[in-house]
């Protein structure tokens, strides 16, 4: 019963999080502050993704960094020229999938 | 974009926003399998009712809080403590709530407070890559047709993927490493909201100063870092800007 009283008042606490900014059309950024507004998307993801990408098991190193960043600018390519967020991901993966076993046959220890 | 043909009615142009919604998300459902499926196993590994730890999908839809409120409860944290985390975790949403708001004006106030429920991150990055744009996504009705149908893939893949991890998390062997594919996805994700100069030095700052920041608790370094990406966007903003009014003033 207290677990779910938790996961109930989390969910009540992340709805609020959610709707500060909808809940009255009032209740607006003011003007000044609205042009900045289509900076919060690449900043809020840029600080899920990258660090994701650097340091794909928490800590930057060679063996780990390099693969993800270069599957990173492969897909980032293959978007570029698609505009297709499937075929991006899947060129990225196929690619760091690759890298990994060519680095697996070399015997480089990951 | 083309421009739609005059044959099309309303009804077929909300049509179309909602298969769009739906395919959009469903890619990111997709990206989500291995995530999702090794999340709701750690989840069906703790002393937690299973039954609950899924429920945590469709009552607060956010992996991570989800995740970590799960792992407290495991622990025994109290109440107050579950709750602050979740809350501090879920931080990030008051920037979408803010950056979605003059894109969803002219909805309901019922259709406002169904949208909130939905902003998930994948959710948000979907509506604002296709609302951000020279008209604004369409119509009401279409970018309505377009948010919902992402937010209810996204929200019924989540709980359904989370579900398959708690219910059968013990027998699937992990065979191929997958953890690359939800920052490639939100890599992509955020790529299309990246529309100019001060928006690349924003997610580049963001993402590194969160990397640098990623041992605070609570992934406060994700916030960190997302602060640090605005300050230095808006930064970048004003100086072009200046840049481009100074020969004006000469």
């Amino acid at each position: 019963m207290l677990e779910l009283l938790a996961i109930v008042l989390g969910g009540i606490v992340t709805f609020v999080t959610r709707a500060v900014f909808l809940v009255s059309r009032r209740l607006r950024p003011p003007k000044r502050v609205e042009r900045y507004l289509p900076l919060l998307g690449p900043a809020v993801l840029g600080a899920i993704a990258i660090p994701g990408l650097l340091a794909p098991r928490g800590e930057v190193n060679l063996v780990d960094t390099v693969p993800a960043v270069v599957a990173a600018v492969v897909a980032w390519l293959a978007w570029r020229f698609t505009r297709q967020i499937a075929l991006g991901l899947l060129a990225g993966l196929l690619l760091w999938w690759a890298i990994l076993a060519v680095m697996v046959s070399l015997g480089v220890e990951r | 974009m083309t421009p739609p043909a005059p044959a099309l009615t309303d009804d077929d142009r909300v049509r179309a926003a909602r298969l769009a919604g739906l395919r959009a998300a469903g890619i990111v459902v997709l990206s989500y399998i291995p995530f999702g499926i090794a999340a709701g196993a750690a989840m069906g590994a703790t002393s937690v009712d299973p039954l609950i730890s899924i429920l945590s999908s469709p009552i607060i839809f956010a992996g991570a809080a989800q995740i970590a409120a799960v792992q407290l409860l495991h622990v025994g944290a109290a109440l107050a403590l579950v709750v602050v985390t979740v809350a501090v975790i879920n931080a990030r949403h008051l920037l979408y709530s803010a950056a979605l708001a003059p894109h969803l004006a002219d909805w309901s106030t019922p259709q406002r407070m169904g949208a909130a429920f939905l902003l998930a991150d994948p959710v948000y990055a979907l509506a604002a890559a296709r609302f951000d744009v020279p008209g604004g996504g369409g119509s009401a009705r279409e970018r309505r047709g377009f948010y919902f149908a992402a937010g209810l893939t996204c929200l019924v893949g989540w709980t359904a993927l989370l579900a398959i991890g708690v219910v059968a998390g013990g027998f699937i062997p992990v065979w191929v490493p997958f953890e690359l594919a939800i920052p490639l996805t939100f890599l992509l994700l955020a790529l299309p909201l990246i529309k100019n100069s001060a928006g690349l030095v924003t997610g580049a700052v963001a993402g590194v100063v969160a990397l640098l920041a990623h041992a605070l608790p609570l992934g406060v370094g994700l916030l960190v870092g997302a602060v640090a990406g605005v300050a230095a966007g808006v930064l970048v903003m004003t100086l072009t800007e200046r840049a481009d009014r100074e020969p004006v003033d000469a």
